[in-house]
């Protein structure tokens, strides 16, 4: 098991980053009523982890006996009928899917599910009729229907089930699902936070941190929980005992990135573009999210700019995230994002060195 | 010349009763069915001159009306003529294509070059003493209209030849077939008749010579009109029976197979010709392929038809009748008959002078306006896929999307422009990006708009274009790229436990921090780094059997596999 899991703490009491929130989950949990429950903030703070302690908080232990399905939900639409497959992670007393996997049907996945569940509830030991609780994941990549979609069905079945919701940025959440739940913002954890939770890893692993070295690789995670102990333990893989001067392994797309912004300050014209798509491919067939590539190109381009450049990028950057985000093909996107930077790189060069 | 044509039609006409059945019939079975082909281009003329019409809707009425009247002679005039076709035909009525039938070598407007192989083809095997030749076929291709079964007629006049020919018959329409099956005629597919009637060449072609010439003139063959082949299996018996006639044959035999100009087209039919083609070519037949008439040889020969007929038609107009015409001569000629009947019929009506202005006017619109086509009687010329590719990514812009190579368009320094263009292939990708599966008339209106857009920015971004030189054009990498995203997200999801186990994360958390990560802890060993572009290369080269199942464009994917050279 890798060390992300094993020390995942698993009830509420253990979380060491996010104490307050924690505490406050337990108080409120406790107390019977439930509301929705909406989690976001960047990936790699541990939102995970607080949902699901907080299910294991509400059900006990049995919320951690989860089995894995490729279920297949019929759905009636209108005038035909689907057939949607999804993988659903669920126990006893809740279910977690990501319904943005469905793509454009996702609406038609989110009423279905609700549907379900709200038909037959569990009953629970004083025979009071209890709730089920759904998990959605990546709700801001839901489409804009299906939020719609979901509002609806919360209201309908609200008595029967609860929602908690995570996503990465709540501000593609629509404000009529912000309204309905409580909102939790989970922080990245700050570099001390993650430093913390190293070393004890490192004290159960029983291992020898030479000093500062826990220290960089926190300082490496750009503040993301999960991959510092990622990277810790790909370190302790690659090297033990630690040395001072370890390298700590760089994730493979970031350096494909910082090596096509470097391609981009060395020549701009067209022929140089048609290669930086052919990377820019590359990283796509590896799955990843160009929102991603074109945030991390930014900012290798970034360090290398000159500041009279960095806002005009900046604002260009901005607009192409918008318009890929409205279109389909990313590719496009990136691709006019990199030739306006060209284009402005070039003018800013002949203006200065002629 | 002219009493030499007539005679010929007068005797087509009689033969129209009998050309039920297939039989092998002279020479003149040409004209009939040359005259066939011309009522199809006059009617596509008329067509082009509706179209006119309608563009020109907005200049005023009197103009308006006056074409009305051309129209309406036109039509007078031609349907006349078929009415009295049998009978007698007036100098002026007959259609000019008939008329200036090229009588000799030297009056083809097709390649010099063309018509001597073809000649020395048939020299050669028309020799009295030859020597046993195994190919006895020759395949000439070519689109409509570039002189194709002219030139064999007057090679084979050239050379005292009889062209005997595959007369096609016509078709049996239901109605027809139930009143013959009343009356006990068995119903046969034409495809049975061709198949028949080759078959007795094969066996009997020699025989059939000697009773009908006494002084025995060498022989053609000409096979002009396939029947049509539906489906698989009727297309390989014609395929089958081709094959064997270009085997067995003792006649020179010419088979003509006109192209319907793009090789790239999705129609069933033109890729069986294509097929076809092939197959023959590989039994030994010999191929010649005409290309269209050049403009230039195409404006000579209207130029003397004008001289002949003494009408004064403009050198612009006979320009642009040749330009449009796609190198269809018989389509330029029709075409010139008409512009050229409109003159006189303008005298006739003893119309007003003013007519006479807005008549010069009108005719020097088109010379004038940007899109050289649109005259009344352009011929209606789809581009093939390639060739609008070539037409706007070489940015000519005096007149349809491959987004990926634009690059390869561009002038090197010209980083501004391929801004330019990105972003509109962007708002293009925008605009379709709100199609959702189902199909309807507003999402046909945004795709044409997108499409549209495409095309116009990239039209208009390509400010300073490169000029024409050999192009690689390659298929677009996009469809691949999605597709060995989406196997790769499967794999991953099945090789983690963690996902299993756990949560379902996301894909994104995936790829950017669980993959990398486990490939280096999957290893032990810090050596096997595996770059992500070697690794998506070789994604790509094991996923090609599977992309290719894929829904691309079927014309793309026929094409992609090669690089074409610049046109």
């Amino acid at each position: 098991m890798l060390w992300v899991d094993k020390y995942r703490p698993k009830t509420l009491d253990h979380v060491m980053v996010h104490t307050d929130i924690a505490h406050n989950l337990k108080k409120l949990v406790t107390e019977q009523d439930c509301p929705h429950l909406l989690f976001y903030g960047p990936s790699g703070s541990g939102k995970k982890t607080l949902i699901m302690a907080v299910l294991r908080q509400m059900f006990g232990p049995g919320a951690e006996k989860v089995k894995v399905e490729n279920r297949t939900w019929k759905v009636d639409a209108g005038s035909r009928s689907l057939d949607i497959e999804l993988t659903t992670l669920s126990s006893a007393n809740h279910i977690e899917i990501s319904p943005s996997d469905a793509g454009f049907q996702d609406r038609y996945v989110v009423q279905e599910v609700i549907k379900e569940m709200a038909k037959n509830r569990p009953i629970d030991t004083k025979g009071k009729k209890g709730f089920k609780v759904l998990v959605l994941n990546d709700v801001d990549k839901l489409s804009r229907e299906a939020q719609h979609s979901l509002r609806r069905t919360m209201e309908k079945y609200s008595v029967y089930c609860r929602l908690i919701l995570c996503c990465n940025s709540s501000s593609r959440v629509t404000e009529a699902i912000r309204s309905r739940c409580l909102n939790v913002r989970i922080n990245a954890p700050s570099e001390e936070k993650i430093l913390e939770v190293l070393e004890l890893i490192g004290k159960k692993e029983e291992l020898q941190l030479p000093p500062g070295f826990a220290a960089r690789i926190a300082e490496k995670s750009n503040r993301n929980l999960r991959r510092a102990i990622l990277a810790f333990e790909t370190c302790r893989v690659q090297q033990y005992p630690f040395t001072n001067k370890q390298a700590i392994p760089p994730m493979d797309w970031e350096e494909h990135i910082s090596e096509i912004a470097s391609d981009i300050m060395k020549e701009q014209s067209p022929k140089r573009l048609f290669q930086v798509r052919g990377k820019l491919y590359d990283l796509l067939i590896n799955c990843i999210p160009p929102e991603i590539i074109l945030k991390r190109l930014l900012h290798e381009l970034l360090r290398k700019l000159d500041a009279e450049l960095k806002h005009e990028v900046c604002h260009w950057a901005a607009y192409y995230e918008h318009r890929m985000r409205l279109g389909q093909k990313a590719i496009f996107h990136i691709e006019a994002f990199v030739a306006k930077f060209m284009s402005i790189y070039k003018s800013f060069l002949i203006a200065t060195f002629g | 010349m002219a009493k030499r044509n007539c005679v010929v039609i007068l005797s087509s006409e009689d033969e129209d009763a009998a050309s039920n059945v297939p039989s092998l019939s002279s020479s003149r079975s040409y004209t009939k069915t040359n005259s066939k082909s011309k009522s199809r281009s006059t009617s596509t003329s008329s067509r082009g001159r509706k179209k006119a019409r309608a563009s020109h809707s907005r200049s005023h009425l009197s103009k308006l009306h006056e074409i009305d009247l051309f129209g309406d002679d036109f039509n007078e005039v031609f349907t006349g003529s078929k009415v009295s076709a049998g009978t007698q035909r007036s100098f002026a009525e007959e259609l000019w294509v008939d008329k200036y039938k090229p009588n000799s070598l030297e009056e083809l407007a097709v390649h010099k070059k063309k018509v001597e192989d073809v000649k020395t083809w048939f020299e050669e095997r028309l020799k009295p003493l030859k020597g046993v030749y195994n190919n006895n076929v020759l395949l000439i291709s070519g689109q409509a209209g570039v002189g194709k079964s002219a030139s064999i007629h007057v090679i084979a006049s050239h050379l005292g030849a009889i062209v005997y020919g595959w007369n096609t018959p016509t078709p049996v329409i239901w109605q027809e077939h139930l009143y013959n099956s009343g009356t006990g005629t068995q119903y046969t597919s034409k495809l049975d008749e061709f198949e028949s009637f080759v078959e007795r060449v094969r066996k009997y072609g020699l025989l059939l010579t000697s009773c009908t010439g006494e002084s025995k003139p060498p022989i053609i063959l000409l096979i002009d009109d396939l029947p049509m082949t539906n489906g698989k299996s009727a297309f390989g018996r014609l395929k089958n029976c081709l094959q064997f006639l270009v085997k067995s044959t003792q006649i020179p035999t010419a088979i003509l197979l006109t192209d319907y100009g793009n090789a790239d087209s999705v129609d069933y039919n033109a890729r069986c010709l294509e097929e076809l083609k092939l197959s023959l070519e590989s039994s030994g037949a010999c191929k010649v392929a005409f290309n269209p008439i050049t403009a230039n040889s195409m404006k000579k020969i209207l130029f003397r038809i004008c001289q002949v007929e003494q009408c004064d038609v403009t050198a612009e107009y006979v320009d642009l009748i040749a330009k449009t015409s796609g190198g269809d001569i018989r389509h330029a000629i029709t075409s010139l008959q008409f512009f050229c009947l409109k003159p006189n019929l303008v005298n006739s009506l003893a119309s007003s002078t003013c007519s006479h202005g807005s008549l010069n006017e009108e005719s020097n619109k088109p010379v004038r306006s940007d899109y050289g086509y649109s005259l009344h009687f352009g011929r209606d010329e789809a581009l093939s896929l390639f060739h609008a590719l070539g037409k706007f990514l070489h940015n000519k812009r005096e007149t349809g999307v491959g987004t990926e190579y634009v690059l390869d368009f561009l002038d090197d320094e010209a980083i501004d422009d391929a801004w330019t263009l990105s972003s509109y292939l962007g708002d293009a990708d925008i605009l379709l990006a709100k199609l959702r599966g189902s199909y309807n008339e507003a999402e046909g209106v945004l795709q044409s708009a997108a499409a549209s857009i495409a095309v116009r920015g990239v039209l208009f971004g390509n400010s300073n274009p490169l000029s024409s030189r050999w192009h690689a054009v390659r298929r677009p990498k996009l469809w691949q790229v999605e597709k060995a995203s989406l196997y790769k997200n499967e794999v991953d999801r099945l090789r983690i436990p963690a996902c299993k186990r756990f949560s379902s994360y996301h894909m994104s958390i995936m790829a950017t921090e669980y993959m990398p990560m486990l490939k280096l802890l999957g290893n032990r060993a810090c050596g096997g780094y595996d770059g992500p572009s070697q690794k998506s290369s070789r994604n790509l080269e094991m996923e090609d059997f599977d992309f290719d199942k894929m829904d691309l464009d079927e014309q793309s994917r026929g094409i992609s596999d090669d690089d074409i050279e610049d046109w």
